[in-house]
């Protein structure tokens, strides 16, 4: 038993070894893309992050319910789209600016996706996976076809002064609102890293999301948990929606390409790995505003997030085999 | 109910269904036509449904095989007779080929890949602009097959779904059922029971994706024309798996009921509402999952049965 213990804490160095190795590979690797990009191209950096910023916002709720009630939401996009519209509505009839619509926005939001989820998603808990993925799907496509009903395919948006601000730094000429994204990717990774292992409901829900039989036996209402945690990460998703709408155009389909992106920058990351959530969207920016930048390779942007979604998930699952 | 008359009842449909140009106007046929078409896709669904693969793939294989056939005619100058069979290899072959690697992954995974592989096979369509027309699309200079013949048309369709339904019940009556039911339940007691667990799996996939990529040169050829908005519509994924859902899924009779069902409400609503109508198809989803999993087809069955079914 000695020998082999001793070979297993070996092997536990090793490990850490080539963990410690390889994340200093890719923080050289990504310094080095930074200074070239910099150098080469300042645009595709700048637009890339804002971009990042934006996929990263989105996605981090996504990662947040999939690591603690364990469903794949492919509603999830959609919940920002409606919440994109109700703020519009607003906006609209009160003449107010989205950005003071945004804590309201969020609010509401958080109480559409609990009631959604009590009436639904608890349902459908305990049945297949597979149930589950369709049951949001379906939740989705009505979701996206009632706005669909009440406002027709038309596309509207607001024009708002501070949302085309640019900057001109030589003869480089940007848009700086975008930023703003990236700041709230940023304050909801480090606020819920916060709220998981500093609160005492935080910690309750991450109770759960590793062992919900665990968690009941020791007396946390796993299902209260779970609504809860639905609740912030779509409440987080309705801020989102209220900001969205300072900048793009929105429509009935607008949320949908979201539930993907934020599925793939989840599944790169790693289930319940939030922080890394904001490294995968900065290389999924990066990589389709870089392809972007390019005349010939222009219209082949939109495939990046498909591709590396692939190659993300079969290399987890062939890695998965040999272990 | 006994056999006899089932059979004679099927009969009857049958003969319904291929005299049905004869005392049908233009708009009931092009209504009928649709459902068909829905309905084949929706059977080749469930057909890898019981294996337990859930795909969100079906636009991508029904769009690759309207443009193998548009392609095939309109560049290679193929007949159009042929592209239709043309179009069913070619999306077996992707099917294929692709398959070998995706149906590695299992649950939320096979999904989600079967989805983003439609998407990216639209992009490529949508950017390669010299050989596909790009966005705009390709047109058949010649014209619609059988010169828009409307009864001829909506054979077509019925001689597509047909195949459909044959191939269904072939996988339900032959060993095939029991390799993918097996896979279906548990894939660990399937595996050590000598299921070679991958090789009936790739046989489903290339199957319902040629049947899936045969409907595809079915559509382009009966309107002469493709684009990548119309032919990779999720409409083509999503349709298909409420109409199953609805009816009753891994059999045939199931996606049958639901696609008639499904079709015609959603076709009278579609005059009622020009837009969004399909919301019926989200929440028929819904109250599906939530309150009959069985879907409609147990409603139908004696109670007698459904308890022996329960029990099974």
């Amino acid at each position: 038993m000695g020998p082999s213990l001793r070979r297993h804490n070996l092997n536990i160095q090793a490990v850490k070894m080539a963990i410690k190795q390889r994340k200093a590979i890719i923080f050289a690797i990504s310094i080095a893309t930074a200074v070239v990009l910099i150098l080469w191209k300042p645009t595709v950096l700048i637009y890339g992050l804002q971009a990042a910023g934006l996929y990263a916002a989105v996605a981090i709720p996504m990662g947040l319910v999939l690591g603690i009630v364990h469903i794949v939401n492919l509603s999830h996009g959609e919940f920002m789209m409606l919440a994109s519209y109700a703020t519009y509505t607003v906006c609209r009839a009160l003449g107010v600016d989205p950005l003071i619509a945004l804590i309201p926005a969020a609010l509401v939001t958080a109480l559409f996706g609990w009631v959604v989820f009590q009436l639904t998603i608890r349902r459908a808990l305990k049945a297949p996976e597979l149930n589950q993925l369709i049951l949001t799907f379906g939740l989705a496509i009505a979701f996206s076809q009632i706005i669909n009903l009440i406002f027709t395919s038309q596309t509207y948006k607001l024009s708002l002064e501070y949302s085309s601000m640019s900057l001109d730094i030589g003869d480089l000429s940007f848009g700086v609102w975008s930023f703003v994204f990236v700041a709230v990717a940023v304050i909801y990774a480090v606020g819920l890293q916060m709220f998981l292992t500093k609160t005492r409901t935080g910690k309750a829900a991450l109770a759960v999301g590793q062992n919900p039989k665990g968690a009941a036996i020791v007396g946390i209402d796993v299902y209260r948990t779970y609504g809860l945690v639905f609740a912030l990460a779509i409440g987080l998703v309705g801020a989102m929606g209220a900001l969205f709408l300072t900048k793009s155009a929105i429509f009935p389909g607008v949320g949908s390409p979201f539930t993907m992106k934020s599925f793939s920058l989840v599944a790169m990351a790693g289930i319940g790995n939030i922080p890394g959530i904001l490294g995968a969207s900065v290389l999924l920016g990066l990589a389709e505003n870089f392809l972007r930048s390019f005349r010939g390779t222009r219209d082949w942007a939109e495939i990046v997030y498909f591709v590396l979604i692939i190659a993300v998930i079969l290399s987890r699952s062939l890695k998965g085999k040999k272990s | 109910m006994n056999r006899t008359l089932v059979r004679i009842l099927l009969i009857l449909i049958a003969v319904a269904a291929v005299a049905l140009p004869a005392f049908a106007g233009d708009y009931p046929l092009q209504v009928a036509r649709n459902i068909m078409l829905y309905m084949a896709l929706a059977i080749s669904w469930d057909m890898l449904l019981r294996s337990g693969q859930i795909s969100f793939g079906i636009a991508g294989l029904f769009g690759i095989g309207a443009y193998a056939a548009i392609l095939g005619v309109v560049r290679a100058g193929m007949p159009t007779w042929l592209s239709i069979p043309f179009a069913a290899v070619f999306a077996a072959l992707v099917a294929f080929l692709i398959g070998f690697v995706i149906l590695r992954l299992r649950a939320m995974y096979f999904s989600i890949v079967t989805l983003a592989l439609g998407e990216i096979f639209r992009i490529i369509v949508h950017n390669l602009h010299d050989f596909t027309g790009g966005p705009e699309g390709v047109v058949m200079q010649q014209g619609v097959m059988f010169g828009g013949n409307a009864s001829k048309l909506y054979w077509l369709v019925l001689a597509g779904l047909l195949v459909a339904i044959a191939a269904s019940y072939w996988f339900e009556k032959s060993r095939i059922h029991f390799a993918l039911t097996a896979i279906r339940n548990n894939e660990i007691s399937a595996k050590s029971s000598g299921v070679d667990i991958f090789r009936w799996l790739l046989l489903a996939f290339v199957v319902t994706s040629a049947i899936q990529g045969m409907l595809g040169g079915i559509f382009v050829m009966s309107y002469g024309f493709a684009a990548p908005d119309v032919v990779f519509s999720a409409d083509f994924t999503l349709l298909p798996l409420a109409m199953a859902l609805l009816g009753g899924v891994y059999s045939t009779r199931g996606p049958i009921f639901g696609a008639i069902l499904l079709g015609l409400v959603a076709e009278w609503l579609k005059l009622k509402i020009p837009y969004g109508h399909l919301v019926v198809y989200g929440i028929m989803i819904i109250i599906v999952i939530l309150f009959m999993p069985q879907g409609l087809k147990n409603l139908l069955k004696p109670a007698a049965k459904r308890a022996e079914g329960r029990s099974a």
